[in-house]
């Protein structure tokens, strides 16, 4: 239990520091912003401190660190504060496409084929249920894999595996801004 | 509970939201003090984790009986195909125990072990594969060994009856096990060949065909397939508050969907608050307090000890006159294990309002003895 607690303050710890020097590289860089443009640059350094825990290790950083970098300002931004090459470029998402489409089609007739055999084997309603159910899991994985960066091109299980460092990660970047907002909110408050 | 929780934090934020181009400094914070609880409500501390450890410990010790309880379970079913979660726990069993002391590693998401945890699967799948491969090649000599079998009986009846119609039998016999046997090896060759066109390194997933179960390449590979999902899911459990009762893929998918979904939106939430609070972003002090705070939180729960931490970085920002935010560095919003905690640095919480009025160390010093903090009375005469 301790080793546990231990290793995830440390990275709250990795994750704050982060966060907060990318803060001030924000804004250093351009005075005087209004709200909006303060929330965007805390969101963005918070995310960028986030993905940069991982070192570009699973799929949902890099794609987080490479989607910040397509802005331009950002991107210099991006490069000043992690001069070290944690920024990778996103793969060429053609050559995954044209890959995932032969397997998707070869799928596509086997599960046709296998659906004929069942209906003659258990009869019309029990695979009804179960494509019923196939599609349900389907819309939900869509959904997900629209939620988790990165999880477009991914299979069902590296995207369930994503999706769990994933989360780990948000936990850790909500308590840590939790714990500043309340800090924050409390210092403002008593003077 | 958690739908109307999180019903209840949707309308908030959504309130928030609107009340932005408000006064939006008196909204913002109304609201966190009663989110704070839902927050903790929903984001869980680590118990689901060590429910999950101690889940995964016990089928070992179940094995067994375990996979006598699957095999017959499986003779009664006609399909697998609504048994997601029925065969996972028995799944858990099957799995090889490395795998099974996983989970928390992967929950914890570990640096040192994650860079190692895919090394452990690939090593599992690994093993799986040779333990394919045996089951194949046992067939195999199976099937050889009943064909001798066959061919010394089919002699030996030869010799004895002279018939030559079990001869002709004992041939045909041969010739379909041979047959079989060409079909095993030639669908053993093109799973082969399968993986490894797929796969450069030859880590084939093995699985041994359950009683009662096709035994066709695919649908062992599918097999496998399914029972990573269905471990990983396992994990996602653990993670995910309040998805201890829930089975079935969908459902499971839905609430993570949804809890994803939901600390998206506190972080936005959050940095929208955070971006409210301070004009200038500055946040040099908040930093130094929240890092003695995390330093603190990890000593163990003698009170004294903790509140003696806890209490000395106050003292540096009394000298550097940074009153309020000392109050941050005693305020511990962190799991119900540490309530006792809580209720014993709440105290001191009054006190850097004290201070504000009077001179520091007199008053620190009296409002101390006070409170009881005799430690950390002595340590102030000190300094």
């Amino acid at each position: 239990m301790k080793a546990r607690t231990g290793y995830s303050t440390s990275l709250k710890q990795e994750f704050l520091k982060k966060w907060i020097k990318g803060i001030r590289i924000y804004s250093n860089f351009k005075k005087d912003m209004n709200i909006l443009e303060r929330k965007k640059a805390i969101k963005l350094s918070a995310d960028l401190a986030i993905a940069s825990t991982r070192n570009a290790s699973t799929r949902w950083s890099r794609t987080l660190t490479a989607n910040i970098s397509k802005n331009e300002t950002n991107k210099i931004f991006v490069e000043q504060i992690f001069s070290d090459s944690e920024v990778i470029k996103k793969e060429a998402p053609s050559r995954l496409m044209a890959r995932s489409n032969r397997i998707a089609s070869k799928k596509i007739w086997r599960r046709s084929h296998i659906t004929q055999i069942k209906a003659r084997k258990m009869g019309p309603y029990a695979v009804k249920a179960r494509s019923i159910a196939k599609k349900l899991v389907k819309n939900r994985t869509k959904v997900l894999k629209s939620l988790v960066p990165g999880g477009e091109n991914m299979d069902g299980i590296s995207l369930i595996k994503e999706t769990l460092d994933y989360i780990v990660s948000l936990r850790v970047q909500v308590d840590v801004m939790r714990r500043l907002a309340s800090a924050a909110e409390n210092s403002t408050r008593s003077l | 509970m958690d739908v109307l929780e999180r019903q209840w934090m949707n309308m908030k934020w959504q309130q928030s939201a609107t009340h932005l181009n408000e006064d939006y400094r008196l909204s913002m914070f109304s609201i966190p003090s009663i989110q704070d609880q839902q927050f903790q409500g929903l984001v869980e501390s680590d118990q689901g984790i060590v429910e999950l450890v101690a889940q995964a410990k016990k089928p070992d010790l179940v094995m067994e009986n375990g996979r006598n309880n699957f095999c017959r379970a499986e003779n009664s079913l006609n399909y697998d195909s609504c048994v997601y979660w029925n065969g996972s726990e028995f799944e858990m069993n099957y799995a090889i125990p490395t795998t099974a002391s996983c989970p928390p590693e992967v929950a914890v998401a570990n640096k040192v072990k994650e860079a190692a945890l895919p090394e452990k699967l690939g090593s599992a799948a690994r093993r799986e594969s040779f333990k394919k491969r045996k089951s194949y090649k046992a067939r195999e000599l199976k099937v050889v060994a009943e064909e001798q079998n066959r061919e010394k009986k089919a002699k030996g009846r030869v010799e004895e009856e002279d018939s030559k119609i079990t001869k002709q039998n004992s041939n045909s016999k041969r010739t379909t096990t041979t047959s079989n046997n060409n079909k095993e090896t030639s669908a053993d060759n093109s799973k082969g060949n399968s993986k490894l066109s797929e796969s450069p390194k030859p880590d084939y997933i093995h699985v041994r065909a359950r009683r009662g179960q096709a035994t066709d390449s695919h649908s062992l590979a599918e097999r496998v397939r399914r029972e990573k999902i269905s471990e990983r899911m396992k994990y996602l459990q653990g993670l995910v508050p309040g998805c201890n009762k829930i089975t079935g893929k969908a459902r499971m998918l839905d609430e993570i969907i949804n809890y994803v979904q939901s600390l998206q939106r506190q972080v936005e939430f959050l940095s929208m608050k955070l971006a409210a609070i301070n004009p200038s972003l500055a946040f040099d002090i908040e930093n130094f307090m929240v890092e003695e705070m995390f330093l603190a939180s990890t000593s163990s729960i003698p009170t004294a000890g903790v509140s003696f931490d806890v209490i000395n970085p106050s003292h540096i920002q009394f000298n550097s006159l940074q009153q309020g935010v000392s109050c941050y560095g005693l305020e511990m919003d962190v799991n119900p294990p540490d309530i006792m905690l809580r209720r014993t640095i709440s105290s001191p919480v009054l006190m850097p309002e004290i201070l504000l009025e009077s001179s520091y160390l007199n008053a620190s010093i009296s409002t101390f003895s006070s409170s009881g903090f005799t430690e950390a009375g002595n340590v102030e005469l000190e300094k």
